[in-house]
């Protein structure tokens, strides 16, 4: 068994998808908790923070198409 | 802790098995989320809680941290279901 066996590079290819969506969650978490939850934590978040996270997250995925379409079409 | 480096090109002896690196690829990614996780929680509830440095935390600094620590992990569980369960719209 070698560095490119191909078990091996598939697990590997596997771990670079998984990363990368670990960085996605983990820099929209950011930009969101900036943006929904104002003023200091509470014990629980109130329904309307929690519904901004959500708004933002879904948003967040809309806004990236529409930046890459707008990109695409000045190619 | 040894790195899976040892044997590069040419050393046949001794290759390390795929699963082995495996395992150290991921015991060392998930460390690394765990740091960076860690490091991103500070800021975050730094920028929350010790609005104003006194000479040392006061206990209701120390609450909010606790708050904010749990707050951010749910936050990162709510984003990651909007983002992957899309069915709940």
């Amino acid at each position: 068994m070698s560095f490119n066996s191909p078990e091996l590079q598939n697990l590997l290819e596997q771990e670079k998808q998984r990363a990368m969506v670990n960085e996605m969650v983990s820099k929209m978490t950011s930009a969101c908790w900036d943006k929904c939850v104002t003023g200091a934590p509470g014990s629980k978040f109130s329904n309307s923070e929690a519904a901004c996270l959500q708004n933002c997250a879904q948003r967040y995925v809309e806004m990236s198409m529409l930046i890459m379409k707008r990109f695409q079409s000045m190619q | 802790m040894d790195s899976f480096g040892s044997s590069t090109s040419g050393s046949t002896a001794a290759q390390p098995n795929p699963e082995a690196i495996m395992d150290q690829v991921k015991n060392q990614l998930a460390q690394a989320y765990a740091e960076e996780f860690l490091e991103t929680v500070r800021g975050k509830c730094f920028d929350k809680c010790i609005t104003k440095p006194g000479s040392s935390l006061s206990g209701s600094e120390s609450s909010c941290v606790s708050r904010c620590v749990d707050r951010y992990i749910e936050a990162t569980g709510i984003i990651s279901r909007a983002l992957f369960s899309q069915q709940q719209r």
